[in-house]
């Protein structure tokens, strides 16, 4: 684990070549959430193949680049589409951007994927902040030698994500009438989907709705003492007893309906970051 | 380092117990796995040959902290011992054939009983801090296994269970000496995580809800491979923090170990008892 640290430097390097600025946030866009990045006020758009070390991403309507720049007047840098596990990256890999945000300067991480809803007051499109996760991929990108320049060996997870900026959300999204839960994310492996028993199963353990992202690039943003929020889509119900096969288009489509009212929570906390 | 890609494990064993026997050639039917704080129990061995892993053929070296990484090589209270002050986990990035080696070449030694500790965060309510607890069954959620660590019925091996290693009469032993020495003592579920880090709350409770009252990073690699030796196994948790997921509270490196010093003077108690009673 010990190259790590120098496989992010080298990857700044590149970064820096094109985009100055001290970032405040990093942003992962999830599946179909690609259109945020349109209203970034662009000063740098990266092709992940350009940068060093960072993994391609081959998944469904993730496109694969860094765009640097202004959103709601803060300097962010946003990962349009990223990797997953079932994509075959190793964890270490497919968080390495976001130990590259936090070297360029970013302390806050946004994050934001497509999920299945377990809870059954969930309906498709709905927003889920993410108060809390459970871990169920089987693997942690933590894992290796700890090289405590980039965080330590044992990094406490009872706050993964700030607690203040999950109400912060909430609070925004009262106010502008978004449907939006408080709630736990699991993440599993995949890449397919779950079962009816294990749709029980990750229910019975207390989760609201299951993906198969964020949570390792949670663990790595904790590990590099950054502040998170993360935002789930449900775009797809996984009630066990009325289960309906699950069509790839059409959660991408749901993904795309809820961008707007996504975007603008994550525009409007980050305003608030900047009082 | 020994992993599961090298052609003959056998061989990796092997050389290990060479590089062993070549300084010590005690004949130890008891073992001992040092976790997190409990390294002075090592303090009370006589020592007649300390081994740095380093020096040992194809041990990993460990990297945790409060883990010194000697196999301590002796007599304690009169029986010969074989005893890893510091042991190998898979957050540190060793494969369970890695980690669970030196198990393997103590059964090459003649070890017969193994005593396993370690240190683990409480998620039963009825648990303090410097609590010890004897592991009465685990739940694996490693993920992580090894051809290895199963093997078809040998000599030894009454069960294909491996949590059937936690000796019934060993513990009933252990608990015998807690009353006389006066400490508490509880019997109960281990969960092994992969870690490194420690579990949300979301996590707490999801364990505690599944059956589990402790929840480590170790003991069930080196538990499984035990058990397919047909080693009698005694394993203690220290209970380090009680975890309280309604109750936010961070859980720091040096807190653990300093619970972990807490219990040692258990730990010791319990290895020196049941040794005197097998």
């Amino acid at each position: 684990m010990l190259d790590l640290y120098d496989k992010i430097q080298e990857a700044v390097g590149v970064i820096r070549q094109q985009y100055s600025a001290t970032p405040h946030a990093g942003i992962i866009l999830g599946t179909g959430l690609g259109p945020l990045a349109e209203k970034i006020a662009v000063e740098a758009s990266i092709d992940y193949g350009d940068i060093p070390h960072f993994p391609k991403s081959t998944a469904l309507s993730h496109k694969g680049r860094l765009v640097c720049g202004k959103l709601a007047g803060l300097d962010v840098v946003a990962m349009e589409g990223r990797t997953h596990m079932y994509e075959g990256y190793p964890l270490k890999e497919a968080t390495l951007p976001i130990r590259g945000m936090k070297a360029l300067g970013a302390n806050l991480l946004v994050c934001s994927n497509a999920v299945g809803g377990l809870n059954p007051y969930y309906r498709k499109g709905d927003i889920m902040v993410i108060e809390d996760q459970i871990n169920l991929m089987g693997d942690n990108p933590l894992i290796g030698i700890n090289d405590d320049r980039l965080g330590p060996r044992f990094p406490d997870m009872c706050e993964p994500y700030s607690q203040q900026l999950v109400d912060r959300a909430l609070s925004i999204a009262r106010a502008e009438d978004i449907v939006a839960h408080k709630g736990v994310l699991v993440a599993v492996a995949g890449p397919n989907l779950e079962t009816r028993a294990e749709y029980r199963m990750l229910r019975t353990m207390g989760a609201d709705v299951v993906g198969m992202s964020t949570i390792p690039e949670v663990i790595v943003a904790v590990h590099s003492s950054m502040r998170v929020v993360g935002f789930s889509v449900v775009t797809d119900l996984c009630f066990p007893d009325a289960l309906e096969p699950a069509d790839p288009h059409e959660i991408v489509k749901i993904a795309n309906e809820a961008e707007p009212s996504l975007s603008k929570l994550i525009t409007k906390v980050l305003e608030m970051e900047k009082a | 380092m020994a992993t599961s890609k090298t052609s003959n494990f056998e061989s990796l064993i092997e050389q290990a117990l060479e590089s062993i026997t070549d300084r010590w050639q005690g004949k130890p039917r008891f073992g001992i796995v040092l976790g997190t704080g409990a390294g002075i129990v090592a303090d009370s061995i006589e020592a007649q040959a300390t081994l740095p892993y380093g020096s040992i053929a194809n041990f990993p070296v460990s990297t945790a902290t409060g883990h010194k990484g000697n196999l301590v090589c002796g007599t304690l209270g009169g029986f010969e011992v074989v005893a890893m002050q510091g042991r190998f986990h898979l957050y540190e990035g060793y494969d369970v054939d890695a980690a669970t080696l030196p198990i393997h070449v103590m059964k090459a030694m003649g070890v017969e009983v193994l005593f396993v500790s370690n240190a683990a965060g409480g998620l039963n309510p009825k648990m303090v801090s410097g609590d010890v607890m004897l592991i009465e069954s685990h739940v694996d959620f490693m993920n992580r296994t090894s051809r290895h660590m199963t093997s078809p019925p040998q000599v030894g091996r009454t069960s294909l269970r491996s949590d059937c290693a936690y000796d019934r009469e060993l513990m009933q032993t252990a608990m015998q000496v807690s009353r006389k020495d006066g400490f508490a003592l509880h019997q109960g579920v281990y969960a092994a995580m992969l870690g490194p880090n420690y579990e949300t709350r979301a996590e707490y409770r999801f364990l505690r809800r599944m059956g589990v009252d402790v929840a480590g990073m170790s003991t069930v690699p080196e538990v499984t491979v035990a058990s397919m030796h047909g080693m009698r196994v005694v394993a203690m948790s220290i209970v380090t923090n009680v975890a309280k997921p309604d109750v936010l509270e961070e859980t720091s490196g040096e807190e653990v170990i300093e619970a972990a010093q807490i219990a040692a003077p258990k730990l010791k108690s319990i290895v020196s008892g049941v040794m005197a009673s097998c």
